[in-house]
């Protein structure tokens, strides 16, 4: 039998010892929480909801920013690189910053196709998909349809669907929890959106499916159901058919969801700020239609809306569209109350 | 339940097959006792039957509660699948790509192909200076560009020498320029690389001014980077025209480096730390062919070295700031190999021979605000550089004087740059720079004379408006007073740019 040499026996040790440390450090590493880094504070709010303990979350826009102008700064660069997960709203939304942020971090595993780089609207309902070419004449046009598809809580909730799936692929140890978050998760935007009772006898998924198929008054009518007072759907009934007006065509999800109808915008095209001759074209339009609401985000002026407002007697309101954007808006679901209960002061 | 059923039916039958169920039953009369059994009979077929209904009865219940019971269980599986279903129903259906639109298909198969973007950059020029600006003024520049030789006027003046024929500078035209066409291609390569390349046309043909291939995936922050490219260090030299704040670039620049700035073959390290600021440092490896300060000559009484010939150092630093606020600070040294040929006669043949080293060092600053109103309204930006330069340089060949081979002419300039924005309306911008150069303006000729030249400065404003992030259009005036190797001289100059990009969106950096 070979005896070991002393040299062999110390190299053995130190082997041992190395993989001991290999071991504690790489259990140090599994135990660490998920770094999640998202470019909207809608997304991070999402986020939060689904991961929970598991996982910091942070945001690179606070909310009170337009995401599509905004100014790549270094510090952004350093979220980046330490992320493990990117969360990003897509369709062309953070097009003039997002990849000179990722190739500066130097981070591969959130480059754009990888699992730590996670687009959140793979799978939501997109609404001005264009159907024909297109070209800059049309404004600041978005090629993948319009991005702002956080303000329709159906898509806020498939987006949680994609954050904890994604989760789930990259922290597989924790899968059951994010699917259990999830369910929270949705049950409490279900019941925001129906109101608990609803959901309790009907299931929120189904309601959803009626919503969306136009059905769900019939069908609760059918069951002797009454819609819920307090809840989204119940207080914006008396949305549906009115006309208003935005700055900007960032509010088409949440009039496709709430029976609105943007019938203009203050901008003539996207991007391009209000012309004197097109806000006269507007409150014609106001006019005919009897438009009494025009609604904004905070970083626009309220020049053009004012003005447009003392002309046609319609209100101004301005609302954040984005988490963080206001005080009240601290979390996706404080936004959405906010952005109906705003809406719903001027239109009852 | 079935055993329960099949027991008491045993019972049952039990109860049937044995008649002698009481034990102990005296003989009474047989025809009676005959009639009696019949009724008894009788009455246990009614109650098996009453049983038998009883049971099944019983088993028609459990049979639906059991079914209820698996309704609700898919019932909570199949909401969700329906959900799905009408959500898929209300997606508007896939544009066939044959009515131009953008089908799923075809978007993918393009996406691989390259981003490609065009910037066409033209602008009107005027100023007060009787030939062009390039040959008058800045060709004269003292000590930058021309140092007075040994001959001096009656005067005592050093008389003007000519200096090296900068045919590739393009200088400014009085009247319509077209600087030129940017072409623009960018991919990624591979998962290991991406690429992009910048051309430059013009009316003087297809110059290549970028060609970069990039690493992507190396670990702990590394980045390698070659090709033909635009040094990193400080602020404008990394910039292409088209994307300064002024339409022309810094005097200091101009002077020591020329019309494209530092540009050069070669290859590049950076390090962005893992630190919880930013911070980036980055070495390069160029071959050195800078007419103004890294120049490479061939000729004879030179000697031929082979590049690469220069190394460029910079770092980097961003502190986390503010939401709206955003700066760095950065530092930069270079160090090359460096040779000139004059023509201290201007009798067209160069007879002053050069060679030796440059080395500059600088320090560059920008602070960003970002106020949240759109349309750039109320954005600041200040930024400015500080450039020092030194050329130390050899005399190998002197036909006019040969005493001076093997003596030194070493010079040194610095110069700095100031510049502040505005958004002072929706879509506007309004801009003020101050350009000093020469603060250090030394020469230590190799005859032995050291004059003192002296500085310059300029002062120029712009105002810009910009429609939409793909265009522009700039108006900038210009006031200088520019120390020239014979004397002061003061120059305005006025620009009027357009500029426009079309083509695929490019991100911008800080």
């Amino acid at each position: 039998m070979k005896t070991c040499t002393k040299a062999e026996k110390t190299f053995l040790c130190m082997c041992l010892v190395l993989f001991c440390l290999l071991g504690t450090f790489s259990a140090e590493v599994h135990s660490k929480k998920l770094n999640v880094v998202t470019t909207t504070a809608d997304l991070a709010s999402i986020a939060r909801f689904v991961a929970g303990p598991y996982a910091i979350v942070t945001s690179i826009c606070s909310g009170k920013e337009d995401p599509h102008f905004l100014q790549a700064k270094p510090s952004y660069i350093v979220s980046a690189r330490d992320a493990d997960l990117w969360i990003r709203v897509g369709m062309d939304l953070e097009v003039g910053w997002e990849p000179a942020v990722i190739e500066g971090a130097r981070n591969a595993a959130i480059k754009e196709g990888s699992i730590g780089h996670l687009d959140a609207s793979e799978k939501v309902l997109r609404l001005y998909a264009p159907t024909t070419s297109l070209t800059r004449a049309m404004g600041d046009v978005h090629p993948y349809g319009n991005p702002h598809y956080w303000l329709d809580p159906l898509n806020g909730r498939i987006v949680a669907g994609a954050i904890a799936e994604r989760l789930a692929r990259l922290d597989p140890s924790h899968a059951e929890e994010y699917e259990s978050r999830l369910n929270e998760f949705r049950e409490r935007l279900d019941a925001r959106m129906f109101g608990e009772d609803l959901v309790r006898e009907v299931g929120g998924a189904g309601l959803w499916a009626w919503q969306v198929r136009g059905e769900l008054g019939e069908r609760l009518d059918a069951r002797g159901l009454s819609p819920q007072g307090g809840s989204w759907w119940a207080d914006t009934r008396m949305f549906r058919g009115v006309h208003i007006i935005t700055y900007h065509k960032s509010w088409v999800y949440f009039c496709n969801r709430f029976g609105l109808i943007a019938a203009a915008e203050l901008e003539p095209k996207p991007g391009i700020p209000p012309s004197g001759s097109h806000l006269n074209e507007v409150i014609n339009n106001m006019k005919a239609r009897k438009v009494r609401l025009i609604l904004q985000e905070p970083f626009y002026s309220t020049k053009a809306a004012e003005l447009v407002a003392e002309r046609t007697g319609a209100e101004v309101v301005v609302v954040a569209n984005s988490v963080g954007g206001e005080p009240e808006a601290d979390e996706y679901l404080s936004l959405m109350d906010l952005i109906v209960e705003r809406v719903r002061n001027v239109l009852k | 339940m079935l055993c329960r059923i099949l027991l008491c039916s045993s019972l049952v039958c039990a109860l049937l097959v044995c008649p002698d169920f009481s034990w102990a039953q005296p003989q009474t009369a047989v025809p009676e006792q005959v009639g009696q059994m019949q009724e008894q009979i009788d009455e246990l077929r009614k109650q098996m039957e009453t049983q038998r209904m009883f049971y099944e009865n019983r088993m028609e219940q459990l049979q639906k509660q059991l079914d209820a019971l698996s309704r609700t269980a898919e019932k909570e599986v199949r909401p969700e699948r329906e959900l799905e279903a009408a959500i898929a129903g209300q997606k508007a259906p896939e544009p066939a790509a044959e009515r131009g639109g953008l089908s799923t298909v075809g978007r993918a198969i393009r996406s691989l192909n390259p981003q490609i973007s065009v910037v066409v950059d033209t602008f009107y020029y005027a100023d007060d200076v009787d030939h062009g600006i390039n040959e008058a003024v800045f060709e004269q520049m003292a000590g930058f560009r021309a140092i007075g030789g040994e001959d001096h006027g009656e005067d005592g003046v050093p008389e003007a020498h000519t200096h090296e024929s900068s045919g590739h500078e393009h200088g400014f035209d009085e009247g319509f320029n077209l600087r030129e066409v940017e072409l623009f291609f960018g991919a990624d390569v591979d998962p290991y690389f991406s690429a992009y390349t910048t051309v430059g046309v013009s009316d003087d043909g297809a110059e290549l001014e970028e060609a970069v291939v990039r690493t992507t995936s190396l670990p702990y922050g590394f980045q390698f980077l070659g090709g033909k490219f635009l040094s990193r260090f400080g602020r404008i030299n990394q910039q292409h025209p088209h994307q300064w704040d002024f339409t022309d670039q810094p005097l200091i620049y101009q002077l020591t480096l020329g019309d494209h700035g530092l540009l050069e073959k070669g290859v590049q390290a950076s390090w962005l730390a893992p630190t919880p600021f930013h911070l980036l440092a980055g070495v390069e490896i160029l071959q050195g062919e800078n007419e103004l300060t890294f120049n490479q000559l061939d000729g004879d009484h030179l000697p031929d070295r082979e590049g690469p010939r220069l190394g460029v150092g910079w770092l980097k630093f961003s502190p986390n700031l503010p939401r709206k606020h955003g700066l760095q600070a950065g530092l930069f040294g270079a160090f090359g190999y460096h040779q000139e040929a004059h023509d201290e006669n201007a009798d067209g043949e160069e007879d002053l021979r050069l060679d030796g080293h440059s080395c500059f060092a600088g320090v560059d600053l920008v602070y960003k605000y970002d106020s949240d109103r759109a349309y750039g309204f109320g954005d600041f930006l200040v930024q400015g550089e500080y450039f020092y330069r030194v050329r130390d340089l050899d005399v190998e060949d002197s036909e006019l004087d040969p005493d001076l081979i093997g003596r030194t002419r070493k010079d040194t300039q610095d110069g700095f740059y100031l510049q502040a924005l505005y958004g002072f309306r929706p879509r506007y911008r309004a801009g003020l720079r101050l350009d000093m150069v020469g603060l250090t303006n030394d020469v230590e000729l190799p005859d032995g004379d050291k004059p003192d030249y002296g500085s310059s400065w300029r002062l120029t404003s712009m105002i810009d408006l910009t429609p939409t992030e793909f265009s522009r259009i700039r108006l900038q005036g210009a006031y200088g007073d520019y120390r020239l190797i014979d004397g002061m001289q003061d120059v305005w100059q006025i620009f009027v740019q357009l500029l426009v990009a079309f083509g695929t969106h490019g991100a911008h950096k800080f």
